[in-house]
């Protein structure tokens, strides 16, 4: 039985203002309403332990070394009706095109940065800028985003808008599978009065997406080899990179599982040396090739920069993508998305003040106890002031900051960012939710369906990464023949 | 297949098969000292003898002056300085898994991730009592039995199944070859006849085999049927030869029973052993040749399992029985 909360000044996504459902949420809210308090707890608890049968945990580093834990599950689902995802899908398409078209740019004729859109410094001076080792060269259907995990957010009037793009390595599919998974053992009662999208066909687009990145000397004689190069079992992914793997049926590689030779990859198998062709690595380019990054990495493969440079070996998501998907880069997205493709950004970013601006910055350290205040280089959520709920030390250390090192900071406004109910511990309340969006770039761009909610679980937070106490929630796009149906009855 | 992800899935069962071994061997030794006389402990040396078949007795004199029951249980089950105590090699066998997820079945997967997440709170609530000890080896013995049955009715017969095959037979080889050279030495020291009887007794029972032996043979232990049963009986599943040819049934597997110049090497010692291993070869042997056979019978195994890691460039590490 669902009991009601205080909708406050926020955006529910279950509820109005009223406290009643919405109406792509009634089917669900009815079956809700049928279930005992015992029933809810049962399947809370399910599904958790559930995650940790499995073993789907991430990795927490702290001072015992390595501790393995579950992101904790919400079984309340956030439901997208078809309109408002076709709406997010265009976005979605328009911005990865538009970062792609960016990215390819700036690693050869830069004439974004010759016309003045964006300052020459900001993309020089940024360290995930490696012109020398990606810069010049003819990669596979000019593509450097095979796929992109976009966050978005909605705001106290349920628009939604960019909070961050991920061009680097975006974790989190795997959770998407496992948690439609475990919400069809827990709660399965919930699926039979809907009509959702399904998952399943996706892991074949990934596949072909990844496959379409053939390198220009690809070996002739054999069937192209495609390899999920991972850091390891101690990476906090590693979940992740398994299920990618398996599903795409690709073989999962450490960097000592490959060799250079002649500028060609190898992998090591039982039966000696074998070609490899695309590599869709989850590694960070820093770690990537000891001879072209860090001499130290053990993680990385010797020589394999050098293979890519030579169009031996495609290496998706492309070198140097950290560029374009920092959070100084960010505030320029809308004005990529006008340069290249001519049109208004679909879905908007959330308002940002870019603190190398005198200006900007002397309103900014005037009004630092109301806006969120964020490193540009850092993510899951660290290094970040949220004014509204800091202390004046806080406050002091950020001023101090920012005036020693404006380039490494942005302002955001606070965003009442929409809440979603969540059933934890025996009760229902509101938490904070945002939704990380899939996108895969090959011959085509396609969106998975959905996605990753994150949930701040813990009452009145507002961040929602894992490593943070964050959880997750199932995701559910609505087909758009039962919506019809629905209207007519 | 990947070299690496071979030879884990290589560990993985070597360390499931070690486990559910020592789990029985001790679990057998702690039945044994209830009956044993004060005599036959001492002389024996007991808990020194299960020290080394299960680890070695100097690791543990490394870490603790005298043998005391609680400290010998402990090394042996839940103890982080032997590399061999179960909690060791379950963590192993289970990290060998998450590592090869790609390549077995998910609920075997999910059988030693759950042993595993039992043990975790088994070490924190631990007091050693006896109880507790049984208890942890019966579930040792139960995941066993899961695991063997997911892996027999449910995986396919391809690479990933194996190598874990041969993991899984040449270990117990190894681990029969060893416990008789254990045995052997005891016996030959102790120059009594009734001490013979016990300990070729406790090598049956420590092998599982006394059920089968007695079917077999007369309720008198006959040193030479014991050595006879335990290399080379075609119908017990833990006799040396018995293993072997299961190691020999999944290389030819591998190879589709070919031999190519890269793994002739394996086959050549292959062809030794099971001429090694054959009753008439034993029954060859004089009594002052028995000790030698036995010693080589054991580096027989440890030579093997340095040739298959040659030969599927698997990554050679510390051999650890």
């Amino acid at each position: 039985m669902f009991k009601p909360y205080e909708i406050g000044p926020y955006f529910d996504e279950m509820l109005d203002q009223n406290g009643n459902p919405k109406k792509h949420y009634q089917s669900f809210y009815d079956v809700l309403q049928d279930l005992s308090e015992e029933e809810l707890k049962e399947k809370q608890e399910t599904a958790n332990l559930s995650f940790l049968r499995q073993g789907i945990t991430f990795t927490v580093y702290g001072n015992d070394g390595g501790t393995e834990r579950t992101m904790p599950f919400d079984f309340i689902p956030i439901i997208i009706p078809a309109e408002k995802w076709k709406e997010i899908e265009k976005g979605m398409i328009q911005r990865v095109k538009a970062l792609n078209l960016f990215l390819d740019d700036i690693y050869h004729e830069q004439n974004i940065l010759k016309d003045g859109i964006i300052p020459r410094d900001l993309v020089e001076q940024n360290p995930y800028f490696y012109y020398r080792q990606a810069g010049g060269l003819e990669i596979p259907l000019q593509n450097h985003i095979f796929l992109a995990g976009i966050d978005l957010i909605k705001d106290e009037h349920g628009v939604y808008r960019v909070l961050e793009d991920n061009l680097r390595n975006p974790s989190g599919m795997s959770y998407v599978y496992q948690n439609r998974y475990v919400m069809r053992q827990v709660c399965p009662e919930f699926f039979s009065e809907h009509s959702l999208n399904m998952l399943e066909q996706q892991m074949g687009h990934l596949h072909s997406a990844l496959m379409a990145h053939l390198p220009k000397n690809a070996s002739i004689t054999s069937d192209p080899r495609a390899v999920l190069l991972t850091p390891g079992m101690y990476n906090s992914a590693y979940y992740d990179h398994v299920f990618l793997a398996q599903r795409m049926n690709i073989s999962l590689v450490e960097g000592r599982d490959l060799l250079v030779k002649n500028n060609i990859v190898y992998m090591k198998t039982i039966r000696g040396l074998k070609r490899v062709d695309i590599i869709y690595r989850r590694i960070d380019d820093d770690f990537l090739d000891p001879k072209a990054f860090r001499k130290d990495s053990r993680l990385g493969v010797p020589g394999l920069v050098d293979a890519y440079r030579a169009g031996n070996v495609s290496i998706v998501n492309g070198i140097g993508n950290g560029v374009a998907d920092d959070k100084a880069m960010y505030a320029y997205v809308p004005d990529m998305i006008k340069y290249y493709l001519n049109e208004e950004a679909i879905i908007p970013n959330v308002e940002t003040f870019i603190l190398r601006d005198p200006h900007q910055r002397e309103w900014v350290l005037e009004h630092l106890d109301e806006l969120v205040i964020k490193n540009v280089g850092a993510s899951g959520g660290y290094d970040m002031l949220i004014g509204p709920h800091a202390t004046d030390e806080e406050l002091i250390l950020f001023r101090e900051k920012i005036l020693e090192n404006p380039n490494q900071y942005i302002a955001q406004p606070t965003i009442k960012l929409s809440r979603a109910p969540v059933y934890q511990n025996g009760h229902f309340y509101p938490c904070h939710v945002d939704l990380r969006v899939f996108v895969m770039k090959g011959e085509n761009i396609n969106i998975f369906p959905g996605g990753l909610s994150r949930v701040a679980l813990k009452e009145g937070s507002l961040v929602v990464n894992s490593s943070q106490g964050g959880g997750a929630k199932d995701t559910w796009v609505l087909k758009e023949e039962m919506q019809h149906a629905e209207q007519g009855s | 297949m990947l070299s690496r992800v071979a030879d884990s899935l290589y560990w993985m069962s070597r360390n499931c098969e070690r486990t559910e071994h020592n789990a029985h061997i001790l679990s057998m030794q702690l039945i044994t000292i209830l009956e044993a006389s004060e005599q036959e402990i001492s002389a024996g040396n007991d808990w020194e003898t299960v020290l080394d078949i299960c680890t070695s007795k100097n690791s543990y004199y490394s870490f603790y002056e005298a043998l005391t029951f609680e400290k010998v249980v402990d090394y042996l089950t839940f103890s982080k300085e032997n590399p061999n105590s179960m909690a060791n090699t379950v963590s192993f066998a289970r990290e060998n898994a998450r590592i090869t997820r790609n390549s077995i079945p998910n609920e075997l997967w999910e059988v030693w991730n759950e042993f595993y997440l039992y043990l975790q709170n088994a070490q924190k609530a631990k007091n050693c009592s006896l109880k507790e000890i049984h208890d942890f080896l019966n579930n040792i013995k139960k995941s066993s039995f899961t695991a063997t049955g997911v892996i027999d009715s449910s995986m396919t017969r391809d690479l990933p199944y194996h190598f874990m095959k041969i993991g899984k037979w040449l270990e117990r080889a190894e681990k029969t070859a060893l416990i008789l050279n254990v045995f052997f030495q005891k016996s030959k020291h102790a120059n009594q006849s009734a001490m013979d009887d016990f300990f070729w007794r406790s090598a049956l029972q420590f092998v599982n085999g006394s059920e089968t032996y007695f079917k077999h043979f007369p309720p008198v232990i006959n040193p030479r049927s014991v050595l006879q049963f335990l290399v080379s009986d075609l119908s017990f599943p833990r006799s040396i030869r018995y293993c072997m040819e299961h190691v020999w049934e999944a290389v030819k597997g591998l190879e589709s029973g070919k031999v190519s110049h890269y793994s002739w090497q394996m086959y050549a010692l292959l062809d030794t052993m099971m001429t090694e291993f054959n009753e008439e070869y034993i029954s060859n042997l004089a009594d002052e040749e028995v000790e030698d056979f036995l010693i080589q019978s054991l580096n027989r195994c440890i030579e093997f399992g340095k040739v298959f890691s040659k030969t599927y460039y698997l990554v050679e590490r510390e051999h650890s029985v």
